[in-house]
């Protein structure tokens, strides 16, 4: 038996591929949308694993040090490690700095820990040349994607940072690449002031204590301890904000990420909806373009069902191929992006579930014109 | 010649109603034989392509009674629901211009039909190569419409309406766009196809040099069908 779509894809198939190929770039920037999303997601819980902390102890009634602004004093840290159940704890500090570089500066987030402390938020897995921060002052890691490399200087505010160390994949909950400098020049970049500043402060009597705050402290359950107990045992007596890892990765992906990918979601909706108007408006088309022929195949006695077939197993077939290019076009396009995108197969699955039903959906628009045309329209010229 | 191949009575058609009522067609009746080449002839507007409808159970009459053979298809009312089934069993269709399917090759146009109707592939192909063969353009059974000339093209539209062995052909002006040469061959090819096929071939046409190789000529005079023998004096008709 003739298959009538075979034919008519194979006698039209240049324009069949191209029209193919600009419905899967649609598609290609759905799966990318998807990949940001889920790109957001993986960078939001980058550097919580890196640090690997069973406690954040932030300022009372704060979501800090991601969602809200904490600052808290750093020998609360002391403190904390004397408390029963407590392993170790640590002070950090992260904060939005520019790197000094041409042809313009890179935007980064500078996490400060103590390089001769128990928790370093470096994950040895990423670095890719050089160490981790060895000594107190003047050294700073970076992130391959800022462009430096070992053995730059850096100069921040009054000082010059050797580069010691590049890591590869390391990224804030923002996306922003992350850079490591040792706690007390973290202080001294976050806190201090200009000279001018500080003598102002002095002429009105002003005492400037805040070099001695980080954002947070976090800490270790001892084994066998229970890190909620632990937690709103320091809650209830120190008067700080206590999140277990889950309650923070729950504060990052609920409140920092959820408004976000809501937003990516609706996009991708959208573009969804735009794909299966764009295959309708192709496949209405295309049947338009083969009326006569539709009208004539109906007067020699064509079923319906014959024409219906081939209009359905077009549309089926563009979807398809356009799901094909798009994949194909997504992988080439990806990792330009600035930030990271993480292209997953069971997502794509999903687009060619709904690639497939948007197809299904699309090609009734032309079986409904293969339904009402007429076949007198193929007499009389 | 002798055996009827369609059978038209009282044949009425009617568009609209009330004060908009136009009476196309009212109270044919006409019969066409096995073997006859019939010419229909009448100005413009007087009904030529609404009868060749109703005739190819395309468009339904208002009322009367039509036989293809023996079997009655219309009497007041479809007596099957299935009129395409009867299109593409027992009619077959010649057009101004030659309408083959444009993605289709010259043997998948022709076998169409037939591989509808559940003729095996094979066989079908073997029908269409005869066919093609008859009409002497088997070497073009690969080609595509687009890359045949017009004669050929129509010679191709004359073997699909023979593929699924019609008892009539109803072709409507297939000579419109062919030169009068052309247009002779393909009158001849229909005359012959009728004696050789055994099939009634009516054929609406405006070019009055055709008449005299037709057996008979039908014209539509006061919205009734009226038959003419051929003399020499057709083509004034």
């Amino acid at each position: 038996m003739i298959n009538l779509a075979q034919k008519d894809v194979k006698h039209t198939l240049g324009k069949f591929l191209v029209t193919a190929m600009g419905v899967g770039m649609l598609l290609g920037i759905v799966l990318i949308m998807i990949g940001v999303y889920r790109g957001m997601m993986v960078d939001a819980e980058v550097l919580l694993d890196d640090i690997n902390a069973d406690l954040w102890v932030v300022q009372e009634g704060t979501l800090g040090p991601f969602a809200e602004a904490s600052r808290i004093h750093e020998d609360l840290r002391n403190t904390l490690r004397v408390i029963d159940g407590i392993e170790n704890a640590e002070a950090l500090t992260f904060q939005n700095i520019q790197l000094p570089k041409k042809p313009k500066p890179v935007r980064v987030v500078a996490v400060g820990y103590d390089p001769l402390g128990t928790i370093n938020p470096i994950n040895p897995d990423h670095i890719i040349a050089g160490r981790a921060l060895m000594k107190e002052h003047y050294e700073i890691v970076v992130t391959d994607t800022t462009g430096f490399t070992l053995g730059d200087t850096i100069h921040l505010v009054r000082n010059d940072y050797t580069v010691v160390g590049i890591t590869h994949g390391s990224v804030s909950s923002g996306a922003d690449p992350l850079v490591y400098v040792s706690l007390k020049d973290a202080q001294e970049l976050q806190f201090s002031y200009s000279n001018n500043r500080i003598r102002s402060d002095r002429a009105r009597g002003f005492k400037n204590t805040e070099t001695l705050m980080v954002n947070t402290i976090v800490g270790r359950v001892k084994a066998g301890y229970d890190v909620n107990a632990v937690a709103r045992e320091i809650e209830r007596f120190k008067h700080k904000s206590v999140y277990t890892a889950a309650e923070q990765k729950s504060i990052l992906t609920k409140n920092l990420v959820q408004r976000a990918s809501k937003q990516i979601g609706m996009f991708t909706g959208i573009l969804v909806i735009v794909s299966t108007i764009i295959i309708a408006l192709i496949i209405y088309t295309m049947t338009l373009e083969k009326m006569k022929e539709i009208s004539i195949m109906k007067l020699i006695g064509i079923p319906n069902g014959m024409i219906i077939k081939m209009i359905v197993q077009e549309t089926l077939l563009l979807g398809f191929l356009a799901f094909l290019f798009g994949n194909l076009f997504s992988h080439l396009i990806y990792g330009k992006f600035p930030k990271r995108v993480v292209l997953e197969i069971p997502d794509a699955w999903m687009l060619f579930i709904v690639v497939i039903i948007a197809s299904i959906l699309a090609s009734m628009v032309g079986v409904r014109k293969v339904i009402h045309a007429d076949p007198a329209a193929a007499i009389g010229g | 010649m002798g055996k009827q191949s369609i059978r038209v009575e009282n044949l009425v058609k009617h568009f609209g109603k009330g004060e908009s009522l136009v009476e196309v067609i009212d109270g044919a009746s006409f019969q066409v034989n096995k073997g006859e080449l019939v010419a229909l002839v009448a100005p413009s507007g007087a009904g030529k392509t609404t009868l060749l409808m109703m005739i190819g159970c395309v468009e339904e009459p208002t009322s009367g009674t039509v036989w293809l053979g023996e079997e009655k298809v219309y009497e007041n009312r479809w007596l099957t629901k299935e009129t395409r089934k009867i299109r593409r069993e027992k009619i077959g269709f010649i057009f101004q211009a030659h309408y083959l399917i444009p993605f289709l090759n010259v043997i998948e146009n022709v076998t169409l039909v037939p591989q509808t109707n559940g003729v095996p592939e094979k066989e079908a192909n073997k029908i269409a190569m005869e066919l093609l063969e008859y009409f002497e353009i088997a070497d073009k059974a690969h080609a595509i419409s687009s890359e045949l000339s017009g004669g050929q093209n129509q010679r191709v539209a004359i073997a699909r309406a023979l593929a699924n062995k019609p008892q009539i052909i109803l072709a409507d002006e297939p000579t419109a766009a062919l030169d009068t040469k052309r247009s002779v061959d393909v009158v001849k090819m229909l005359k012959k196809i009728a004696t050789d096929q055994d099939v009634a071939v009516i054929m609406v046409t405006h070019d009055e040099a055709m008449l005299p190789l037709c057996d008979r000529i039908l014209t539509i005079e006061d919205k009734k069908v009226v038959s003419h023998e051929v003399t020499q004096d057709s083509a004034m008709i």
